[in-house]
C-alpha cells in the first residue's frame, strides 16, 4: 500500500518538474526530440512518453522558453534541435530557486 | 517529406497507415505547419529505428508507433494551439470557426466566444437573407411589439430599417468578429505571460 503511495507520489513529483527538466537538459547542449528523451531518461532516470514530451515542448516554445531549428541529415530526414532561449535560462534560474526554497522549508519543518 | 524506407513490406504498410492518420489528422492546419508536424513525427520514428536495428523491424516500429500514440489523440492540443495562431493572424472566420471547434473544451471563454461567433454567423446571414427575401427579413415595430429577422407574414409598413437593414447586419457582424478575434488574441497573449 505505502509502496504504491509512494510510487504515485513520485510520479506527480516527476511530472510537475519535467518543464524544469526539460530546460536543465537543454542548457547543456541542444537537442531533437528523441535525443531529449533518452537524455531525460540515462541522466535522470525519467521515463517520459512521447505524448508528453511533444505537447511539453509545444508549451515551451509558445512560452518563448525554447527555440527550434531544423537540421538536414545526409539520411534525407532532417531533426528539429530545441535549445532553450534567454528567458528560459531566467525561467530556469527562478523555478531551481523555488525548488530550493521549498525543500529548505520542508527541512525546516 | 521523405518518407522512411523499410525492408519488410507489413512495415512500410503500417508505417504509410500511421502516416497518412497523421496527414488526416492535422488536415486543417496551413500547409507549413502540417509539414513540420509531419517531418517531427517522420524524424522521430526514424530514430528510433535507427536506434534499433538489431532487433525486429516491424516490432520496432508498432513500439514507436505506440510510444507515439493515436495521431487523432496526441496531435489534438498541437492543432488547437496553431488553429489559434491562424484565426488570428490570418482574419479568416473560417479559421477562427476551426479555432473554436478545436478548443471549446479548453475553458469557459471559449465557450462564450461560440456564441459571439454564432451570433455573428447569424447577422451576416440575416443580411444575406434581407437579399433574397426582401419583404420578409427586418426590424418590425407596431403597438409595442417588435420583431427582429425571418418573419412569414411580414408587415412592410412597419419595417422601421428598409435599405439599411443588409448594411447594418454585416456592420454588426463585422463588429462581432473583430471583437472575437481581439478577444482570442487577448486570450493568447494572457497564456503567454
Amino acid at each position: 500500500m505505502k509502496e504504491d503511495f509512494l510510487k504515485n507520489w513520485d510520479t506527480q513529483l516527476k511530472k510537475g518538474l519535467l518543464p524544469l527538466f526539460v530546460l536543465q537538459a537543454l542548457r547543456n547542449k541542444e537537442c531533437y526530440g528523441y535525443e531529449l528523451i533518452q537524455e531525460l531518461k540515462s541522466a535522470a532516470g525519467i521515463d517520459i512518453s512521447e505524448g508528453t514530451i511533444y505537447p511539453l515542448l509545444i508549451r515551451l516554445m509558445k512560452e518563448e522558453l525554447l527555440h527550434y531549428k531544423w537540421v538536414e541529415q545526409p539520411s534525407g530526414i532532417p531533426r528539429k534541435y530545441y535549445s532553450i532561449s534567454q528567458e528560459g535560462k531566467k525561467c530556469l534560474t527562478e523555478m531551481k530557486k523555488s525548488l530550493e526554497t521549498t525543500h529548505s522549508k520542508i527541512r525546516k519543518l | 517529406m521523405k518518407l522512411i524506407e523499410f525492408n519488410n513490406s507489413s512495415s512500410r504498410e503500417v508505417y504509410n497507415n500511421y502516416i497518412a492518420r497523421c496527414k488526416k489528422a492535422t488536415k486543417v492546419l496551413s500547409d507549413a505547419d502540417r509539414e513540420e508536424c509531419l517531418l517531427e513525427i517522420n524524424s522521430h520514428i526514424y530514430e528510433y529505428m535507427q536506434d534499433h536495428t538489431a532487433t525486429d523491424e516491424l516490432e520496432n516500429l508498432k513500439t514507436v508507433l505506440q510510444q507515439l500514440g493515436e495521431p487523432e489523440v496526441t496531435l489534438k492540443e498541437y492543432v488547437a494551439a496553431k488553429k489559434i495562431d491562424q484565426a488570428v493572424t490570418t482574419f479568416n472566420p473560417k479559421h477562427l470557426i476551426q479555432a473554436l471547434y478545436f478548443n471549446i473544451r479548453n475553458g469557459i471563454m471559449y465557450i462564450f466566444l461560440s456564441v459571439l461567433t454564432l451570433f455573428f454567423c447569424c447577422f451576416f446571414l440575416l443580411a444575406v437573407f434581407k437579399i433574397i427575401y426582401p419583404n420578409n427579413v427586418g426590424f418590425y415595430y407596431s403597438d409595442d411589439n417588435f420583431m427582429f429577422g425571418y418573419t412569414t407574414i411580414p408587415d412592410p409598413a412597419n419595417e422601421l430599417l428598409g435599405f439599411w437593414f443588409a448594411p447594418l447586419m454585416l456592420v454588426i457582424s463585422a463588429l462581432l468578429y473583430l471583437l472575437c478575434v481581439f478577444i482570442l488574441k487577448g486570450i493568447k497573449k494572457v497564456k503567454k505571460v
